[in-house]
This record gives C-alpha cells, structure tokens and sequence, in this order.
C-alpha cells in the first residue's frame, strides 16, 4: 500500500511539472493551425454579428471592426489632458516630441522619419525663412477648425508660445533660447522669430524649424479658460486635468481608467477637408490597454487583441514562423524595424586609465556586438557590418551625410580581440607583474561596466561588454543600481571615480534636428560636466574642434559643406571613442497584428510619401491611419 | 475581568507606541532610499528637451512643487498635517493625480482579489491539513508532497503556468485585464461576468500556493497536538474522539489564526505577482512604481495603510487570545 501511495504521489508531482513544461512545446504544434484556421474563419462570421447586434444594444463595449488596438505606450492610468502639461502620463494623446503624437493635438507640420521631411498639417504648404535666415513665416489651412467649431487662427499659435513662456512650460523652457517671438500677422500668417545671436544670425534656426513639427497649437480661447480658472498660478495652470480641453485633430477622449483608455473619433474633424487627408481616418476608435509588462503585452498581440505594438517583442518572428500568426513587423527579416536611436555605452573619463583613448579604443573593439544584437535585441537591429558605425542613425537620409569612405578605416565592427590587443600592446599599456591584466602606469586596469537593474537588453548587452575585457587582460566587472540611484549619479557631474567607469544611456532618435541634435547631445562639451543633465555626453568629453561644429551645423545650407561637417564629427568621433553605440534602436517598435485589419505601413507599401512605422499616431505616421481597411468588411 | 482590563489597556498602550513610531518610519524610511524622486520625473519630461537651462528650471520648478527641497524636518511637520487633515498629499509619479484617487481606483481591485484569495486559501489549507494529521496514511502521503511542491512553487511559475494552460493553451479564460479589454466599466451582466472570468486566473494562482503553505503548518500543528499528553489522558477517559478533535483543532488553529491576522493586515500591499502576470488592476503594482520612482506620498500612505491593518489585526487578534487562550486567560489572573 505504501508504494502504491508513494507511486502515485509522484505521478501527481510529475505531471504537474510535466503541465509546466508544456508551454514551450504546445504553441509550436498547436498555435499554427489554430491561428490559421482561426484567424480567417472567425472573423468575418463573428464581427458582423457583433456589430449589428450587439453594438447598438450594448453601448459599453467597443465593436472590434470599428477599434484599433494598441499596446506599448500607455503603462499606467492618464492623469490628465492638458496640452501645457509635460506630466499628463497620456501617452495617446499627448508626445510633444520629434515626431509629436497627433490624434487630438496638432502640429502645423508633421515630420516624416523615412524622408526627413515637414508635411503640413495645420499649416498650409510649406514654411519660409527669410533672407537672414531670422524668422520663419507660414499660414494656417482656411479648413482647420477647433473642435467647437471654431477656425484655427495664427492668434493662437502666437497665444500658444506666449502661454508656454508665461507659465515657464517645459515646452517654453526648453525652445526659448532659441526662439525669440511667435506673432500673428493676420488670421493666417504665422512668423517665428528666432533668437539672434551677437552676429545677427539665428543662434540656431534647426531647432526654430523643428518646433514646428514638435508643438501643438492650443486654442488661444481654452487657454483663457483655464487661465481664468487657474488665476494665473504657473503651477496650477500645468496641474490642471483639462477634461474640456479642445482640440483640433480627429480623436478625443472617449473613456480611460487604470485599465485602458480610449479615444474617439471626431466626425467633425476638419481634416476630411480636401486640403488634408480629404476623409476621416478609418477606425471609429483608438484604443489602448494598459499591460503592465511586454510580456503581457506580447500575450496580448499574439491573442489578437492588439493591432499596432509599439512595445518590445522579444524575438519577434516566431510569432509568424512558429506560429503562423498574421503578425508582421516593417521589415519582413531580420532587423524587422528601421533603427533610429544609437543606444550608447559612455566611458567616465574620470576613471583611471579611461582618459587613454587606447584603452576605450581596445574595450570597444572587443565588445561582440552581434552577441549583443542577437541576445539584446533578439536581431531587432541592424549590425555594425551591415551599418558601420558613425553618429548616423540607419535611416537612409542620415546614412547619405557623411562620406563613409573616409572614416572606412576608423568603423570598428567589434569582436576584434588581436587588433584590440595589439593597440595596448602598441600605447605600452602590457601586463607587467604577470598576474593576467593589464596596468597603465603600475596601476591595474579594472573596471565597472553598467546600466540600471531590470532593463535586461540593456543589462543583457553590459554583460557583454564585460566580458570583452577578458580576452584583452581587462579587468570589467557589471553592476546594475536602482534606475532611482542611477539617473541621479549619472547626470549629475562629478561622476564618481568607481562604479560608473562604463555606463549605459541613450541617444537622440529621429527628428527633424537630427542628426545634429543627436551628435550635439553625444559629443557637445555644452553638457561636459553639468549637473542635472538630462541631455548627454554624460561621459564628459571636451573637443573644442568637434564643438565648433556643432555650433557651425544648424547655419548651414551648402550640402557639400554639411556632408564635409559631418564626416568630420564622425571622424573625431570614431578616433576620440569618448562612447561606443552598442546596438540600433527603433524610433518605436513596430509589429502589427493582422487579423482585423490591414492596410498598415510595411516597406514598399507604395504610399507616398511613404507612411513611418510609428504606430499610426507620431508624425506623418498618422496618415496610416486613412490606409486602414478590414480584414473582413 | 479586572485582569483583563489590566491586559486590554497594556495592549493599547502599545499599539499606540508602535503606531507612532511606524508612522515616523513610514514618512523617514522612503525618504532615505538613495535617489532623487525629482530627478525621475524630470527623465520622464527629458525627451525633447534641448536647452540644459530649461531642465534646470523645469527641475527646480518640480524640487519646489514638491518640496524635496526643503529640510527633511520641514517636510515632517508638512506630511503631519496633511496626515491629521486625512490629505495623503499628491502623488510625485502620478502628477498631479492625489494619492486618494490612486487608492480609491486600486484598492477595490487589490481587496477583492486578496481577502478571498486569503481566505478560501486558508480555510481549504487548514482543513486538507487537520484532514491530513487525522486521518494519516494515503491521504497524509499524497497530500504532503503536492503541499510541499505546490508551496514551494514560486508564485510567477504558477501564474505564467495557469496563464499558458488555461488562458492561452485551453482559452478557458482570459489571459489579462481586470476586464474584457473591448468592454467598459458598466453595471450591465456582460461587464460582471467579464469581470467574474478575468479574476478567474490571478484567484487561483494566489490560492492553490496558499493552501499548499497553510496545509502543511496546519498538518504539523494538528500532529504535535495530536500526541500531546492531554490528547492521551483524555483517550484514556473515554472522551469521545469528535471531542478530541475539537480540542485538537482549537489549539493547533491558534498560530494558524495569527498567520491569518497578518495576512489580511497585509493584503492592502497587493499581490503583486498576479497583478502584473495578469495586468490585473490593483494596488501591488502601483507601489512598485512608487517604490521605482521614489514617490514618497503614495509609499507612504499604503505603507500607512498597510501598518494600521496589521496594528489593529493583531490587537484584535491579542484581545481575542486573550478572551480565548486558556494560557492568556491564565497570565491575565496572575
């Protein structure tokens, strides 16, 4: 009787563990065929059905054929709707950034990643400089009406950046040295003035452009409502929720708690007009629920119920390879996605030895970067042999201005332990006392690579420049604090002299400024040395020559003289080594799943200009949005 | 009575000490954690900024706002006051949400989650435990080794295990939310039974691991009082064994009814793990986030929450003992 027990004791235990193993063996067999019978057989007798009969009746829940499911940006509840706050957490309908998010706020113009170009959006046609290149005047669209009706006016474009400055916004501070006014001609015509320096020119006209496509017009008449109400406290007027908020793009608030937020389509919108997109973009609703980690999120998209992610799928193609779902990414192989931002590895120039630039040269070589691409990345990235390393984000616009074959000799792919060695070997810097690692000057070289704990690509990818110290004698170890200690130490000059010897952070991505803005932030001594520096070139590196550039850059038109600019910037760049990319990142991971709706932003899709892979919200993006058409109607 | 006075009063005195000195704790601990909470909610804003002076003033603006600029002392008196006027301040990572709406949206979602959870993990733990002492044998051989795997399970794996067999493999339930995630909040039947089926997952992964821990200390207990010698005399006199069993299960459920008590004192902290495998809405998530971002109101508030539960539960719990402990009762008298 005893053995009979213990007999069927452990069958119990060994089927529930047998019950855990099989999530990696079930969705291989069994997801494929069911996806594919699934996907095409369901839909079109369920989705007919549930819009002619339960839609109508019940009113609280969204028809599946008429909503468009996000995941990826919005991970906690909305705080509030307020344009002039940076803080709102919305992330569906607030991002003023390079390629501002514009379902309910509108830029006048809209930037395109793909062609690095400005698309009028409120504004109609394209903005001018005058002569001296000191102010930029463009008009408003006659057909751009507020959602109360009411028309956009150039008033409140000026009102706009008035109101910013006012109340000391983010969006002021951070665009006032550089702009000076923003008046109101007439109804229509807008002029931006920028701010002159002691030459007379504009201290810098690329970013003067580029507020443009990355700040809302705001309604000069709410503005003065919530004024009213906020009696003029800077602090009150950011804080305020802004439930009546209006607003001039073609979705607005329709419901959101801590667990989704969904917004609706205005039939009113005046982009329907000719003049714009001369219709109504396809889904009646934008929806986002709110997951609280990718991996629920990646659930989620494999389910069906998320059509755009915007979050990171970890190896993303299995979900179409395995298991035959119909997901896709931009790309159809391997990086699946355009890279746009560099995420970089900084060397503190206070740690011993790192102000030899043999020695950053050498670990940089050594880092494997394909491991980092394959494991960080799971191949969401393009490699530095397919894309030699410079300040350039992949994106084709950006490739084109430098001259690669000057800087050929200087683009290091990694992994190269021999030419790493050889270059210690060469500066002096050897193993003196035999123990194994190398010393400068009798002083061991040891250090401390890291990153913030739980961002596993990025610690992923730390681990692997770690380890590229073994093979050239040294010493790197890895440590990942609290994001909380992290970003307090690393921006916040002096660095200490241990601990954050090699350290992670990120880089600018695609932008009207780019790449000037992200070579400034990478390399500018502006930021060298600062506290609270949110910006870059948190290593600390000073190069009045690359300086210099920077500076000279945004007043220039003569493309020669650019491109020779620029390839000079990756030349200091790549001999200095004051921060290595570690991998190319997606402006926004972008994989869409099929099953309800099509018509998404693939390259080659034949739109033009061409349709971003940004989640049919950011930027030109938002054009994808017209593109849309169901599955099964 | 007059001994039990005497314990009642000893008993409030502490629970008032202790209660002060938790809330100094609860206002000092999370201001001492190394960070800048201010420096967190300027990263958040950091994107698009180019001008190094504007994020000095954007960041000066938010140390102001919040006040972390001012002495750790003057920040004392300030989170005093709000605490005395029932104002839990205004949450940092949340700007400008209050704390109290956070609380308000979260807690309903994190009790109806836990207290069940706890209690039907419990009472079934307990029973499949005493069940065990009792009866012995093949019940007792079986039901050990699953209690001792199943409690040792780490809560993720039973979750992502329920999650892939049940939700993703089987689609008997779904696999994430509070609710349908077509679907709004709304008093209509097909809301309720959305809410009913999403609850199904993150329920069980909470209970099956409590049983397994509650059987196996209900089993030992059950077993030590089994043998003991009053357990023996009382044989020996004939008492009838449904009486014995009584006695038995009184004593040994004594500490199990403590375990309880600070379960239930805890369960406002959230059960984070089915929240975020499920993304099921709840307040174990949210001070996660609050711990991340250094959001000192909202820390300190469910901390607050969480220290007055488990206070009042065991005072309560103490109060009971002593009314129901034979040797409280008898410390009480000497």
């Amino acid at each position: 009787m005893k053995r009979t027990i213990f007999a069927l004791s452990i069958l119990v235990v060994l089927s529930l563990v047998l019950s855990a193993c099989t999530p990696t063996q079930a969705p291989a067999t069994q997801a494929p065929t069911e996806a594919v019978t699934q996907a095409p057989t369901e839909a079109p007798t369920e989705a007919p059905t549930e819009v002619a009969t339960e839609a109508p009746v019940d009113a609280n829940s969204l028809p599946r054929n008429e909503t468009l499911y996000f995941n990826g940006q919005q991970w906690n509840a909305v705080v509030c709707w307020n344009p002039y706050s940076s803080n709102c957490n919305n992330a569906m309908a607030l991002a003023q950034q390079d390629n501002a998010r514009v379902p309910m706020f509108e830029t006048p113009y809209l930037y395109n990643m793909l062609d690095g170009k400005q698309y009028p959006l409120l504004a109609d046609g394209d903005y001018a400089w005058d002569e001296g290149m000191t102010q930029i005047t463009f008009k408003i669209k006659p057909a751009a009406h507020w959602s109360d009706g009411t028309p956009v006016t150039a008033e409140d474009v000026a009102y706009t950046w008035a109101s910013h400055i006012k109340y000391n916004t983010q969006f002021g501070a951070s665009n006032k040295d550089y702009i000076d006014t923003i008046e109101a001609v007439d109804p229509q015509t807008v002029v931006v003035k920028a701010k002159l320096g002691a030459d007379g020119k504009a201290v810098n006209p690329l970013l003067v452009q580029a507020y443009l496509s990355t700040n809302y017009v705001i309604q000069k008449a709410w503005t003065e409502t919530l004024e009213a109400r906020t009696g003029g406290d800077a602090a009150a007027f950011m804080a305020d929720v802004a439930e009546d908020v209006v607003y001039s793009g073609p979705y607005h608030k329709f419901f959101s708690d801590d667990q989704k937020v969904v917004l609706i389509r205005d039939d009113n919108y005046w982009g329907q007009d000719a003049s714009m997109f001369g219709k109504l973009p396809t889904p009646k609703y934008l929806a986002h629920v709110i997951y609280k980690d990718n991996a629920a999120g990646s659930v989620a998209l494999a389910q069906g119920e998320v059509d755009v992610s915007q979050q990171f799928n970890s190896n993303i193609q299995v979900l179409w390879l395995n298991y035959g779902l119909p997901i896709s990414t931009y790309l159809p192989e391997a990086p699946y996605g355009i890279g746009a931002s560099l995420p970089t590895a900084f060397f503190n120039k206070n740690s011993y030895g790192l102000d030899q630039v043999a020695v950053r040269k050498a670990i940089a070589m050594a880092v494997d970067f394909d491991t980092i691409i394959a494991n960080a990345m799971t191949n969401q990235s393009a490699t530095f042999t397919q894309v030699p390393r410079s300040l350039m984000n992949p994106t084709p616009g950006e490739q084109a201005l430098y001259d690669h074959d000057a800087v050929k000799d200087l683009q290091f792919a990694g992994k190269d332990i021999a030419g790493a060695n050889k270059l210690l070997d060469e500066a002096g810097i050897v193993d003196t006392d035999g123990d194994g690692w190398r010393e400068y000057n009798g002083q061991k070289l040891t250090y401390v690579a890291t990153c913030p704990n739980g961002w596993s690509d990025w610690q992923a990818a730390i681990e692997v420049v770690a380890a590229a110290g073994k093979g050239i004698g040294i010493d790197i170890t890895t440590n990942y604090p609290d994001w909380g200690v992290y970003q307090t130490v690393v921006t916040n000059w002096p660095l200490p002299e241990t601990g954050y010897d090699i350290f992670m952070m990120w880089s600018d991505g695609a932008g009207p400024t780019q790449p000037w803005g992200r070579i400034r932030h990478l390399i500018s001594s502006e930021f060298a040395e600062t506290t609270n520096n949110w910006n870059g070139n948190w290593g600390g590196y000073i190069n009045p020559e690359a300086d210099a550039l920077i500076q000279a850059i945004p007043t220039m038109t003569d493309e020669a003289e650019l491109k020779a600019a620029y390839t000079e910037l990756v030349k200091i760049y790549l001999t200095d080594i004051p921060s290595f990319t570690l991998m190319y990142r997606p402006q926004s991971f972008h994989a869409v799943n099929e099953s309800v709706w099509t018509g998404f932003p693939h390259e080659g899709d034949g739109t033009n200009p061409p349709v971003p892979p940004l989640d049919l919200t950011d930027g030109w993006s938002i054009a994808g949005l017209y593109n849309l058409v169901l599955v099964n109607p | 009575m007059k001994g039990y006075r005497k314990y009642f009063l000893n008993k409030l005195i502490w629970l008032l000490v202790t209660a002060v000195f938790a809330f100094i704790l609860n206002f000092t601990l999370p201001r001492l954690m190394p960070g800048d909470p201010v420096a967190a909610i300027v990263a958040r804003l950091a994107q698009g900024m180019s001008s190094s002076t504007g994020m000095k003033e954007v960041y000066e603006q938010y140390a102001e706002l919040f006040g972390t600029n001012q002495p750790l002392l003057t920040q004392f008196f300030i989170y005093v006051r709000n605490m005395l006027q029932g104002n839990f301040g205004t949450s940092f990572s949340q700007y400008p949400r209050p704390v109290a709406d956070i609380l308000r949206t979260s807690l309903p979602w994190t009790i109806a989650l836990q207290f069940p959870a706890i209690i039907v993990g419990w009472v079934i733990g307990n029973m499949l435990g005493a069940l065990a002492a009792y009866l012995k044998k093949g019940f007792d051989k079986v039901l050990m080794p699953i209690s001792i795997f199943v409690s040792n399970f780490p809560p993720f794996g039973m979750a992502v295990i329920l999650m892939v067999l049940l939700g993703v493999n089987l689609k008997w339930f779904p696999t994430s939310g509070g609710y349908g995630f077509d679907l709004m909040p709304s008093f209509t039947w097909n809301f309720i039974w959305s809410v009913i089926t999403h609850y199904q997952l993150p329920f069980w992964s909470i209970v099956i691991i409590a049983i397994g821990g509650q059987a196996i200390g209900m089993r030992s207990m059950s077993i030590y009082e089994l043998n003991a010698d009053y357990v023996k005399y009382s044989r020996f006199m004939g008492i009838k064994d449904r009486k014995i069993v009584g006695y038995v299960f009184r004593n040994a459920m004594l500490p199990q009814i403590t375990g309880l008590a600070l379960a239930l004192g805890t369960m406002v902290g959230g059960a984070l793990i089915a929240e975020i495998v499920f993304s099921y809405p709840g307040l174990g998530y949210t001070l996660l986030n609050a711990i991340m971002g250094k959001d000192y109101p909202l820390i300190s508030a469910v901390t607050l929450i969480i220290t007055i539960m488990v206070l009042l539960a065991t005072f309560i719990i103490e109060l009971l003992y002593g009314l129901i402990d034979p040797r409280i009762k008898a410390a009480q008298s000497d």
